[in-house]
């Protein structure tokens, strides 16, 4: 499955796909699309390249990545933003919403309004987190059903 | 032709679309087409939810059932035998 | 036999189906709207987000996300731990 046409298409789509599944992530507070959403655009993105490339070019590139770590760092990272909560409040309250904090922070206005990035306080942090979660997950499953593949069916 | 119309012509088009590529996807034997006749099932689904404004649900859909489950399907028959055995 | 049979259920079901579909509301008018009109009103003042959809899944129903991240975990796990091989070469 490593023709030229596919290796071009993929290496103009990959870019395209993994830009769009980090849009959907950064930008779910503002428009449709959210953690979930934007993970599972960007390991499609990741999916494509694994499937579009050989086995041993595969194997060399992901070894270096440590994905279980991204997947323990988001599940840690959405209960830690959950827990701030006990600052004071409940669990899941959003205390960084309109405090003044310099990273999504900001006051939010109510209304019809353009949306701006630096709003939305421990949603924007849990969307980040949700985000790398789903999408370690999912490579590693499509991954480990590409690396378990038997050697003198390379071909195909 | 207005928006009314185009609304529910597009309903027609979609449970066309929905019931044939179900169909081919049930009845090819070769299971690479079945696998892409239900990739083109998930992709007209996704168009369904976002014509009936869910976009949240039309993304998920068209990220997981359209890519990443043929993905799935098409390495775990690379990993079997290509054709469905009939005895 | 099940040939007729086959056509029995299939006759039934999708009489069921039909009466299902003749039964539905109206698109866009659900039968209880005071929950949904609390969230499009308030949502943006109580969680601060534009996306109302977002507020809901991370803000008001946080549990249900929470429990759908353990069910993700579980199942990459479950399926790491099935497909793996068991010399030192597969990192996933």
């Amino acid at each position: 499955m490593t023709t030229t046409i596919i290796k071009t298409t993929t290496k103009i789509l990959t870019p395209l796909i993994l830009v769009f599944g980090s849009y959907i992530i950064l930008h779910g507070h503002l428009t449709p699309g959210g953690g979930f959403q934007g993970g599972a655009v960007f390991a499609s993105g990741l999916a494509l390249l694994i499937v579009a490339n050989k086995y041993e070019t595969i194997k060399t590139l992901f070894e270096k990545v440590p994905l279980s770590v991204f997947e323990s760092i988001g599940a840690l990272g959405f209960l830690g933003m959950a827990c701030l909560g006990f600052a004071g409040y409940t669990f899941f309250k959003n205390v960084i919403a309109n405090s003044g904090f310099p990273i999504f922070g900001g006051k939010t206005p109510v209304g019809i309004n353009p949306g701006y990035l630096n709003t939305g306080g421990t949603l924007s942090y849990m969307n980040i987190f949700v985000g790398i979660k789903v999408l370690a997950g999912l490579t590693s499953i499509v991954l480990i059903f590409f690396l378990i593949m038997r050697r003198e069916r390379d071909e195909w | 032709m207005n928006f009314m119309e185009f609304f529910w012509i597009l309903q027609v088009l979609i449970g066309i679309g929905l019931l044939i590529s179900a169909i081919v996807a049930i009845r090819f034997k070769n299971l690479i087409m079945a696998v892409i006749a239900m990739a083109v099932f998930s992709l007209i689904l996704s168009l369904e939810f976002y014509v009936l404004q869910a976009p949240d649900v039309a993304i998920a859909e068209a990220g997981v059932g359209a890519c990443l489950t043929t993905a799935m399907y098409l390495l775990a028959i690379k990993n079997t035998t290509d054709e469905e055995v009939i005895e | 036999m099940r040939t007729s049979l086959g056509l029995l259920a299939f006759i039934g079901f999708t009489l069921f189906l039909l009466a299902a579909m003749i039964s539905l509301r109206p698109f866009g008018e659900p039968p209880h709207r005071e929950m949904d009109d609390w969230f499009i009103t308030h949502a943006q003042i109580e969680a601060s987000a534009n996306n109302v959809v977002t507020s809901i899944v991370f803000d008001y129903r946080g549990f249900d996300t929470l429990g759908e991240a353990t069910v993700l975990f579980t199942a990459v796990s479950g399926v790491l731990m099935v497909l793996r091989r068991h010399k030192k070469e597969v990192k996933g």
